[in-house]
């Protein structure tokens, strides 16, 4: 057995996790490097081999897996940094890239521009050639045309072709012949093909998908070959595996065919390993809520997993319809900036982040944030957070509540402070409910893990407003998205199109279409030369009523891959089951309508356990108290020192717990009970929250 | 002659019974909106029809017991605020009394306080300790609703009863009971055999609407509750009021015209003057048309929908979208004209035309003010081909409203290029497209590209029209009215006017014409196609303002052709185009530029 190492690359941080054989975890943070996020990690993989007494070579000697979440395509699009992209598509269909639908994101707002444009107009060329929705041919496709549009890119440099024809995913012979002509015209090209990409309905959406595939292909996979052989270099000789958006990890082969699903993997693998803590402490149906200086995440999670959503899925302005971990974020974090205009107070989206940040970080802030109205309500320790690493200077902050909300709103001090965090907790309760709500689901029902910096400050109250009872605290808060690389399936996601009515369509196809599916699965997962275990599918049928759009994913047991009639019937009153479950009815005299065939392959890879809760730390736990501001009084709280408290320690609400990472702010009546991996577990006496 | 049809809850002191504290009532107007969002994301997610599920048109609001809008989500601005109506109206039929905890109602008259016959609008009361505190009300525009033609929009009709089923209020539930025979009488007198399967998605929505404001209820108190509507009310108009107080002082005068009806009056007048004093603004539709036998008429709750969503792309966008909008100027329009005309007028394209050029003179008139702040919300359209028959491959009838991808209108503003198909507005629109509706429907969309030089010249370029293609697969029968091949999409501050319009139908045989006014039943053949040349957007701003290296990027993308650059920009570009080698020539862009900027002052 050798060491797992998990790697999450943030805006600042590179956070490095490290399992020993015997199941430790080390952690080591390092700056990061934008330009090159290989230099960054193979800095701090330097430092934990240093500090074990080792060199590089030798940690990397014994290391089994390296698991990473990488930034690079977020970054290409948040700085539109992609390659110069080009497209080729059918007669009459060039601008659905611009058209979107006619989708915008402000329907109050004129002044928003267009989104920057991946692939100029002039290098968006549209051939002859079409297929009717059963892919008959109607029109040949015309090569010459393709011909001169590789042309056309080849002699202005455009490196990066997407090639999204009309129904490929029905019959993909023309892309694939298009990929073959651009090659024979210009073969240093990238060539994206849509039905590879994404082979699915409809064309805005594939479009889209595949062109920033195509805009961002290109530096991830740089970017992810370049780290493969600098750790290869420096004596590291398994595989690489990398998180993706649909919450699995994939070998770096599987993600260099389709870069696009490295998008938005950031927040994924925190929700990961919050499912392996809650998997650990008995909590299987829960929201993860992450709030940071800038943002706040929320997921929900049911039954250990977490949701994904598959289309309409937006990532800087772009349509991306693939399987995403279904990750709502919101501008609501401790740098939330908190302005009154014209007698309404708002919080957020504009953040004073962590430059110049807070007014009580002292860097030259002068807006009050949600970071400084939770000082002044005495939740915070106004000596500093993070063990003093973060210096707090409380003075100027009563003076600018008082002059930029109090006096406006005509409140005290203290009361515009609280409001500040009121506002704040309530956007983020709105933020919860959507994700639950939209699944159908009672937030009520669920338990809440709270981690980032700022959401234990913000969770125990939320929870009340919420009506939720449970909230679990994870000691791994910190380093939860690089833990949660190691703790992810390794997953390889299919769709198929396969359009018809249930009760006629022919079984032993879809038999030969997932044996298909699940043999190129078997494939890749085979190929990653990992110590896996037995792969397991779940077979999905993707269905609707007639007419409708968006479709119902329906898992269907098939032991064998079998695809029999009792199969076909569980489909049918499953489907109607989970409509009336989403959406309050169902309607079981209409026939119901398979769009695709979803298969889903997985194997777990050595998952490490949850570690054991250090021993506490010598003293007594409680600090001292200071004022702070509960169900509208400022009472004497008592503090305490989190890393003193052990495994079955309890602590009554009010009070403020102090962690090197977080504050937890209890609020009245509820109680935090310490368990064996060091969470914190923190329930409402009586049971119910009222 | 000034008419308001509204009850008189509006404007006015607003009553409490206990204070609210600006924090408490800032969380409860943003629980409102999530749950009004929640309300219109379970009718995408659970309707049948394309023009819901996938065209969003769905637009949810929370009113209170005064049937105040209280609250509203996404959706198309126009009709969020104009769906208030016939809430209102059921409140005065039954009173607060007759709206019982587990009612759900129905109605979609448009001389009740509605825009035409095929928004359906279904809502539910919120009953805490017997008294209704809230309603939730949700719209969705049907695809059918009876009357003489196929998918609602009745070209042929010369008053209201001959374009659908009328229901002023009704009640589908009664106390938690479904009244069967109602919803068996709706379906029996609506052709599309998924109009029920609509309906009960807006039931679900309005249900689930009304169990979360029950929480919020519980949460806060109905008293609470109540006086947190005020409040936002209230800060909603003083906003408004503060934004209008920064616009000059003056009065300013534009009008717009259809160019003709269904039946072919032509010119048809919609006059707009907007009076801004101190804070106080007045919109005056005196001297719109009066016409007798008019074809073109909207309700006046379409109008003041349409002046609202104009007014709130006009005013800090952040502004919460409540009651205060319509109490925070003053607006008249007279009855008897086409845009406030007497009860028995046909209206079913009314939410289309007269309604957009309410909107789009309103826009001009203030651009004379505050251009900066222009850009109107309309589209050229008239009403979409719509085609019906009989599905060959189900045998099932089918009605297709052809809400599909395109662009048309999409005007520039003052900030940026116009962009995306769709003005501001109707940015929730989601439009259907070709993959999944030829898998529906018998026919296939073979084009839907932008058209070089149909994009309002300006400072900022309009967003070009699409030329759109639609080939029909089975016979079927298409009927239009067609607008904008007159007066197209006008220009702001300086800006040019986007191209005009013209719809062809049964093109690619030999009985291939350009519709100028209406076509009726006009059947088409397998194979044959329906082409629409949609107008472009106007621009904004003066076009020799213009930087000459974006007019060079516009033309090698073909948005402007290099006749185009020389003609509306002055811009003379030269070199080869094919190749992508081309440049600006500076000095001949210099003197045309001083040329066309003499002739135009000595034109004036």
């Amino acid at each position: 057995m050798g060491v797992l190492v998990g790697i999450d690359v943030g805006g600042t941080f590179t956070d490095l996790v490290v399992v020993g054989p015997d199941g430790s975890v080390e952690v080591t943070k390092a700056a990061t490097t934008p330009d090159d996020e290989a230099e960054g990690i193979l800095a701090g993989l330097g430092d934990v081999a240093a500090a074990g007494g080792e060199t590089l070579a030798q940690l990397l000697g014994r290391t089994d897996l390296v698991v990473h979440a990488t930034t690079t395509a977020d970054n290409t699009m948040i700085t539109h940094s992609g390659a110069p992209c080009g497209l080729i598509t059918t007669e009459g269909h060039r601008d659905e890239i611009e058209l979107r639908r006619g989708w915008k994101e402000s329907i109050w707002d004129p002044t928003v521009p267009a989104p920057p444009v991946i692939a100029k107009r002039r290098f968006r060329i549209s051939v002859p050639g079409r297929l009717d929705h059963e892919g008959n041919v109607l029109t040949p496709l015309d090569e010459e045309a393709v011909r001169r549009a590789a042309r056309r890119f080849r002699d202005h440099g455009i490196s990066s072709v997407a090639v999204v024809l009309l129904f490929s995913f029905v019959d993909p012979a023309w892309e694939r012949r298009v990929r073959q002509i651009v090659r024979e015209e210009y073969p240093e090209a990238a060539v994206s093909l849509s039905h590879e990409v994404m082979p699915a309905a409809p064309e805005f959406e594939r479009t889209s998908t595949t062109l920033v595939n195509s805009f961002v292909g290109p530096r991830v996979v740089a970017y992810l070959q370049r780290l493969v052989s600098r750790l290869r270099e420096e004596g590291y000789s398994r595989q690489v595996l990398v998180m993706q958006s649909n919450g699995g990890v994939a070998s770096v082969d599987a993600v260099c065919d389709r870069p696009v699903v490295t998008l938005a993997s950031g927040p994924i693998g925190g929700v990961i390993a919050t499912a392996a803590v809650g998997a650990a402490t008995g909590v299987s149906d829960f929201i993860a809520v992450d709030m940071g200086g800038t943002s706040y995440e929320a997921c929900l999670v049911r039954n250990g997993s977490a949701e994904v959503k598959s289309y309409w899925n937006w990532v800087q302005r772009y349509c991306i319809a693939l399987p995403v971990v279904d990750v709502v974020s919101i501008g609501a974090g401790g740098g939330s900036i908190a302005r009154v205009k014209a007698g309404g107070l708002a919080v957020g989206p504009e953040s004073a982040g962590a430059d110049p940040g807070p007014i009580c970080y002292g860097r030259g802030g002068t807006q009050v944030t949600v970071t400084d109205a939770n000082l002044y309500l005495g939740y915070l320790n106004p000596d500093g957070l993070c063990d003093g690493a973060v210096a707090l200077d409380a003075s100027g902050v009563e003076a600018a509540i008082a002059s930029q909300i109090a006096e406006p709103l005509g409140l005290s001090v203290l009361e515009a402070a609280a409001g500040v965090h009121r506002i704040v907790n309530a956007d983020m309760n709105n933020a919860i409910r959507r994700v639950s709500s939209e699944k159908g689901q009672d937030p009520r029902k669920f338990a809440l893990v709270a981690y980032g910096g700022n959401g234990p400050v913000h969770a125990p109250a939320q929870a009340r407003e919420l009506g939720i009872g449970t909230i679990l605290v994870p000691r791994l808060a910190p380093v939860l998205s690089a833990f949660g690389t190691l703790t992810a399936d390794f997953v390889v996601n299919q769709v198929r199109a396969h359009i018809g009515q249930a009760d006629q369509i022919d079984l032993s196809a879809v038999e030969a279409d997932f044996a298909e599916m699940r043999s190129l699965a078997e494939k890749e997962l085979a190929g990653a030369e990992v110590d896996i275990g037995d792969v397991e599918h779940r077979y999905e049928f993707g269905c609707r009523y007639p007419g409708q759009t968006f479709t119902i994913n329906v898992d269907v047991a098939l032991p064998d891959g079998h695809v029999t009639e009792a199969a076909r019937d569980v489909l049918v009153s499953r489907f109607h089951e989970l409509h009336e479950d989403l959406h309050t009815f169902a309607t079981p005299d209409e026939p119901v309508v398979v769009a695709e065939l979803r298969l889903r392959s997985w194997t777990s890879a050595r998952k490490p356990p949850i570690p054991p809760a250090p021993p506490p730390e010598p003293g007594d736990p409680i600090l001292g108290s200071r004022r702070a501001w509960f169900e509208g009084d400022v009472v004497d709280t008592p503090v305490f020192r989190g890393p003193r408290l052990g495994p079955g320690h309890v602590v009554e609400g009010p009070a403020i717990v102090e962690e090197p990472f977080t504050t937890i702010v209890l609020q009245p009546r509820q109680h935090a009970t310490v368990d064996d991996f060091g969470n914190y577990v923190i329930t409402s006496a009586g049971g119910t929250e009222s | 002659m000034t008419a308001t049809l509204e009850p008189a809850a509006g404007a006015g002191a607003d009553e409490a019974a206990v204070d609210v504290d600006p924090i408490t009532a800032e969380v409860i107007r943003g629980a409102f909106e999530t749950v009004a969002f929640e309300m219109a994301q379970h009718v995408s997610l659970a309707a049948v029809t394309p023009i819901l599920n996938q065209s969003n048109e769905r637009n949810a609001s929370i009113l209170d017991a005064r049937g105040r809008l209280a609250g509203l989500s996404v959706g198309i601005p126009q009709f969020m605020l104009a769906s208030r109506g016939p809430v209102r109206f059921a409140l005065e039929f039954f009173g607060a009394d007759g709206f019982e905890d587990g009612d759900v109602f129905a109605a979609n008259d448009p001389y009740h306080g509605g825009g035409h016959l095929p928004d359906w609008n279904i809502f539910a009361p919120v009953v805490s300790d017997g008294e209704l505190v809230l309603i939730a009300s949700i719209q969705c525009h049907h695809g059918d609703t009876g009357g003489d033609t196929p998918g609602g929009y009745s070209v042929n009709a010369m008053d209201v009863w001959a374009e659908g089923l009328r229901c002023p209020a009704i009640k589908l539930v009664e106390r938690g009971v479904e009244r069967r025979d109602v919803l068996y009488m709706l379906q029996t007198n609506n052709r599309l055999p998924t109009y029920i399967a609509d309906l009960r998605a807006q039931m679900g929505a309005a249900n689930l609407g009304v169990r979360r404001l029950k929480e919020v209820v519980a949460e806060f108190g109905a008293d609470t509750v109540r006086a947190a509507v005020d409040y936002s009310i209230a800060l909603t108009r003083r906003r408004i009021r503060e934004d209008v107080a920064q616009w000059p002082d003056g009065t300013y005068e534009a009008e717009t015209f259809i160019e003709h009806d269904t039946i072919g009056n032509k010119d048809i007048r919609i006059h707009c003057t907007a009076t801004v004093d101190g804070d106080s603004l007045r919109i005056d539709y005196t001297g719109s048309d009066e016409r007798e036998f008019l074809t073109t008429n909207g309700t006046f709750g379409n109008t003041q929908g349409m002046v609202l969503s104009q007014f709130c792309t006009m005013i800090d966008p952040s502004i919460p979208k409540n009651e205060g909008l319509f109490d925070a100027f003053e607006l008249v329009v007279p009855e008897g004209t086409c845009i406030n005309p007497d009860n028995t007028r046909p209206v079913s394209a009314g939410t289309h035309h007269p309604g957009v050029e309410v909107s789009e003179a309103l826009a001009l008139a203030l651009s004379h003010a505050i251009p900066q702040r222009c850009q109107p919300q309309v589209y050229k359209i008239a009403i979409p081909t719509v085609i019906f028959g009989v599905e060959p491959r189900t045998g099932a009838f089918f009605v297709d409203q052809s809400v599909d991808t395109t662009s048309t209108c999409a005007a520039a503003s003052s900030a940026c290029d116009g962009w995306g198909g769709t003005p501001t507005a109707f940015g929730n629109l989601i439009l259907a497209t070709a993959e999944i509706n030829e898998s529906l429907l018998p026919h296939r969309q073979l084009g839907r590209e932008l058209m070089t030089d149909s994009g309002g010249a300006g400072l900022h370029r309009g967003c070009p029209g699409a030329r759109y293609v639609k080939e029909v697969t089975a016979q079927c029968q298409v009927y239009t009215w067609v607008l904008g091949t007159k007066y197209p999409c006008p220009g702001i501050a300086g800006g040019k006017a986007g191209s005009a319009s013209h719809l062809y139908l049964r093109v690619g045989g030999e009985h291939e014409y350009e519709v100028t006014h209406t076509a009726f039943y006009v059947q088409h053949e397998p194979g044959e196609q329906i082409v629409n040349e949609f107008a472009g957007g106007g621009g904004w701003g003066d076009p020799l303002e213009r930087d000459p290296e974006l007019v060079l990027e516009d033309v090698l993308d073909e948005y402007v052709s290099v006749d185009g650059a020389r003609r509306d920009y002055g811009v003379v570009v030269e070199g080869d185009l094919e190749a992508l080698d081309m440049r600006v020539d500076v000095n001949a862009t210099d003197a045309l530029r001083a040329e066309m900027r003499a002739a135009a002052s000595s034109a004036v």
